[in-house]
């Protein structure tokens, strides 16, 4: 295969699996958040389809094409996060289960069999070790605000 | 099929149960089990990938090909990653490494402007603009629904599907001589550098916008105010009629 060929073909791979990536984490992932991130990602691989195309016909029609696209992800997450920010003072969540009542009629309705406990348990956060001669306190210098 | 097409398809399952492994399942089990299946697979795909540096046997060849080697990687690591942390906040940084790697393969093509522009756009303001809605509707704690899939192996069997049918689709299609697609130097027969890498790139390219595309820059633009108009009307919708100022009548 001459050199062009083979870069053509290895950057629609790339595309190929950013956008099975993308498409399997919108499928799978509940939070409304990572579902749009998931979108974003299939956005990008078509992008890079786009452009290695563009770069393989010597044409600029697939550089303007990202462009344009980029516009449009622009405007789809401007209404995404507003929708998401409405439906998260609805219900409380970010679960898009809670909203399978749109779903067809006669689908049944997803029901959670178990709720996972949260594994990773409370947090520690680092603490630092205090250093050096602690300075002393002017308690009227700390009560005094001069400019209130 | 041949011998290739089997092995995509191969490589291609392998991701398929290693993502399955590695999204959210509501246990932890099998996720290190998970990375590695996916990493296996990642790299028979780069091992199927054809070389650039045979078809030119340059070093120069060799060292870009090592480059984009290393962008892909980095790309798709990073976004099998944004769908595979529990944590909505590590998602959206993994994806701003995913955006780092595109750019950069972007500017291996030569889109400088594109480079530039999908940094400052998303990770700049798209990226941030998530992250805010995040922050402002992330409940306390860890979400029950981060820790859970919709029918995993259902959506990594798809996605299996797809990707399989496009790279054997993709790689058959290059590899046979009469249905390959001609290159521009091909086409033309003359050895001038190719347009798209032109000197003054973001001259040429702006000049292209605003000259043949002049009508779709128009309709973007319209897009974009209907698209900010849409999201005020969204987020002010719901106000009780009560809320109105007075002197708002009903029209």
């Amino acid at each position: 295969m001459p050199s062009d060929v083979v870069l053509l073909h290895n950057y629609l791979i790339v595309g190929a699996l950013l956008f099975g990536i993308g498409l399997v984490g919108f499928l799978a992932r509940r939070n409304m958040i990572v579902m749009f991130l998931c979108a974003e990602i299939m956005l990008q691989g078509v992008a890079v389809s786009l452009v290695a195309w563009g770069r393989f016909h010597n044409n600029w029609g697939g550089q303007i094409m990202v462009i344009f696209i980029l516009a449009v992800a622009a405007c789809e997450a401007g209404i995404a996060l507003a929708m998401i920010l409405m439906l998260y003072h609805r219900s409380g969540n970010l679960d898009i289960v809670f909203w399978q009542n749109l779903r067809e009629e006669n689908q049944p309705p997803h029901v959670d069999r178990e709720i996972p406990e949260d594994v990773e348990g409370p947090r520690t956060w680092p603490t630092l070790t205090p250093a050096g001669v602690e300075p002393e306190l002017d308690v009227e210098k700390t009560l005094h605000r001069s400019k209130v | 099929m041949n011998e290739t097409q089997i092995t995509f398809g191969a490589a291609t399952l392998l991701g398929a149960v290693g993502l399955w492994l590695m999204l959210p399942r509501g246990s932890h089990r099998g996720r290190w089990l998970g990375v590695l299946c996916a990493l296996g697979s990642l790299g028979l795909f780069g091992y199927l990938a054809p070389r650039m540096y045979l078809a030119e046997e340059s070093t120069a060849a060799l060292a870009g090909e090592l480059v984009f080697m290393l962008l892909a990687v980095v790309t798709i690591v990073s976004a099998a990653a944004t769908i595979s942390m529990r944590n909505p906040v590590y998602s959206a940084i993994w994806f701003a490494m995913s955006l780092l790697g595109t750019s950069g393969l972007f500017l291996y093509q030569g889109a400088q402007f594109l480079a530039v522009a999908t940094i400052v756009v998303y990770a700049g303001a798209i990226l941030v603009t998530f992250l805010f809605v995040l922050m402002l509707a992330q409940p306390k704690g860890h979400a029950y629904y981060d820790r859970l899939s919709w029918e995993a192996l259902l959506s990594a069997g798809t996605g299996a599907v797809l990707v399989g049918v496009l790279t054997m689709a993709i790689d058959s299609s290059m590899k046979s001589d009469e249905s390959r697609p001609k290159s521009a130097a091909a086409e033309q027969s003359t050895d001038q550098a190719p347009v798209v890498l032109a000197e003054q790139h973001v001259a040429h390219l702006g000049a292209q916008l605003f000259s043949k595309y002049l009508i779709a820059v128009e309709v973007v633009g319209t897009l974009l105010l209907v698209a900010l108009v849409g999201a005020v009307a969204i987020v002010s919708g719901d106000r009780k009629p009560s809320d109105r100022p007075k002197g708002a009548g009903h029209a």
